[in-house]
């Protein structure tokens, strides 16, 4: 079957000790004696080689440095001449370990089996990331610190996305600003169990990510911004038509215009910068992508977020004040005129 | 005189008809559209099948409703210019003294009702109100259904006040029929239960002598 290759033979001192919940130096001491060798590796069958080097002060500056020892993590290497592995590759190594990490972190672990990365992993593509990938192994350092390497650690894959995301209004404030508010990729996709975009119903519901900052008053506040967005897209036809399907199956779901649709995904800029899909010299090019022969005047029907007043849409404002009077005055005429019908009728009786 | 008048022809009793069930099926789908944070108006959009289809029944309804009322003004139209319908639904002088001697019978003013011809000021008001509603909703419809052509020749601004206006005077209508329509057909105690006129086309002679007294005069003396 499968040709395996040995790890190689080894001796080290006192290796007999199970492993314990409590790190014990001599145990990495150990594994150091033999794997804080640099030149330590493996040359595998695939032709690639391994390197079996540990460095001891990386080990120790990492968030499991003084917490954990290596057998509880490398539980199977009990005996010392280490048994011999199948693996064929590099990669089949790296796959063949991730599954350590569940024993301590299985909430996380049990996340990433809802990830769309997880798909590819089960079908045997052996590109789709693991735990390790993303936080590293013997150097692991918390992921969010700085707040900007979470971008960075998405960009190993998702490089076109993630440049496009660090020029965004967002990105550029995350990475040139240092900002904490601004999304980073996992705010959206979250970290374990990342989203899919293309799963069904994740269109729909993308308002809710922008609503989870945008519709937040204190923060808004902090840049000048309005939180009145949501409830003036919510109230027009796009977003009655967006929360309407919503409740329907996913499979209903038709084409209705969503944040993204005007400002963009991660290349959304400043409503007022320039190349801003939503300024009033770009928008009508952003209607037509729906509204193929839209003109000029197509685009200033929608009111651009802001409540109609006498000044930005005086028409509007009229008809709204018109039937704010006209319906209870009908109304209440017509009332009074039945309530005297029916007083007049008692009376001849 | 027989013991019933005929009231309305057949042709008037289908449009009837035809707009009552054209203005329940818009209502129907209508204002749950423009309470559609609501919930009892999201069960309604769920029962009907989505809001899609419920946007392409109203818009069908709509535009059989827009055909009918042209269908309707333009055979009235025709048939006033040609001489052969009377001028029986326009507002006269009359009407408006009719309403004001009505307004003092009903605080004991005087004790003599108005009389009335064959349409009373009330059933002018409602039926101008149903026309003059009819023109808004089918202007701002049309506006609402086809805004990129609109806003070729109509500032943008026309799209949402049109939305506005829509809404609004549907509700309005939809007001006006459940409170005035509904107490002058069913729950006024003159004809309680149900009005059945306007179905059967018949009036009860005795009713017409109480309600429409100047025409049960005048078919009494033609006879």
């Amino acid at each position: 079957m499968l040709s395996s290759f040995l790890l190689p033979l080894v001796v080290a001192v006192g290796l007999a000790a199970p492993a314990a919940p409590q790190p014990k130096s001599e145990d990495i001491e150990a594994c150091l004696a033999c794997h804080g060798d640099k030149s330590m590796s493996v040359t595998l069958p695939s032709g690639e080689t391994q390197s079996l080097y540990v460095d001891r002060a990386a080990f120790a500056r990492s968030v499991h440095g003084g917490k954990l020892g290596c057998t509880d993590c490398h539980t199977d290497l009990t005996e010392v001449p280490h048994a011999a592995k199948p693996f064929q590759t590099r990669r089949e190594f790296t796959i063949a370990y991730y599954e350590a990490c569940k024993r301590c972190h299985f909430a996380n672990y049990s996340k990433t089996l809802d990830s769309v990365h997880y798909p590819a992993i089960a079908r045997g593509d052996r590109m789709a990331p693991v735990c390790v990938d993303c936080h590293g192994a013997h150097n692991i350092s918390p992921p969010n610190q700085p707040r900007s390497k979470i971008s960075q650690t998405c960009a190993v894959c998702h490089q076109g996305v993630s440049a496009t995301y660090a020029k965004s209004v967002h990105g550029r404030a995350l990475i040139e600003e240092k900002n904490a508010d601004v999304p980073t990729c996992t705010d959206c996709h979250h970290a374990h169990d990342i989203g899919g975009p293309h799963a069904p119903g994740w269109r729909l519901k993308s308002p809710e990510l922008c609503a989870s900052c945008h519709a937040n008053a204190g923060m808004m506040k902090k840049y000048g911004l309005s939180t009145n967005v949501m409830q003036t897209y919510l109230a027009d036809f796009h977003g009655m038509t967006a929360s309407l399907q919503r409740q329907q199956s996913a499979e209903g779901a038709r084409v209705t215009a969503l944040c993204i649709d005007c400002h963009g995904v991660h290349n959304i800029t400043k409503v007022n910068a320039k190349n801003s899909s939503v300024i009033k010299a770009n928008i009508l090019k952003t209607c037509q992508r729906c509204h193929p022969g839209a003109t000029e005047n197509f685009s200033s029907a929608w009111l651009s977020h802001y409540e109609p007043t006498l000044k930005n849409a005086p028409m509007v404002y009229a008809v709204r004040i018109a039937y704010m009077i006209l319906i209870p005055f009908m109304i209440g005429g017509l009332v009074l005129q039945i309530l005297l019908h029916l007083w007049r009728v008692v009376v001849n009786r | 005189m027989k013991n019933y008048v005929t009231r309305f022809t057949l042709k008037q009793r289908i449009e009837h008809a035809s707009v009552m069930t054209l203005f329940l099926v818009l209502a129907l789908t209508g204002l749950p559209q423009k309470f559609f944070e609501a919930s009892w108006a999201q069960a309604i959009i769920g029962a009907l099948g989505g809001i899609d289809r419920v946007r392409w029944v109203h818009r069908a309804a709509g535009i059989l409703f827009t055909v009918f009322t042209f269908t309707h003004l333009g055979v009235i139209s025709a048939l006033v210019v040609t001489g052969r319908a009377a001028l029986s639904l326009v507002p006269t002088r009359q009407d408006f003294l009719d309403a004001i001697q009505q307004l003092e019978y009903y605080f004991g003013m005087t004790d003599a009702p108005a009389k009335f011809d064959k349409f009373d000021y009330k059933q002018k008001f409602e039926y101008w109100g149903l026309v003059l509603g009819a023109v808004i909703v089918i202007a701002t419809g049309l506006v609402l259904l086809f805004p990129i052509e609109a806003t070729r020749f109509l500032p943008g601004e026309i799209v949402p006040a049109s939305k506005l206006a829509h809404g609004n005077e549907g509700l309005m209508a939809f007001l006006v029929v459940i409170v005035w329509h509904i107490y002058n057909a069913h729950l006024n105690p003159d004809v309680f239960p149900f009005d059945p006129t306007i179905f059967t086309g018949k009036i009860s002679a005795k009713r017409l002598h109480h309600e429409h007294e100047l025409e049960y005069e005048r078919l009494k003396e033609n006879e």
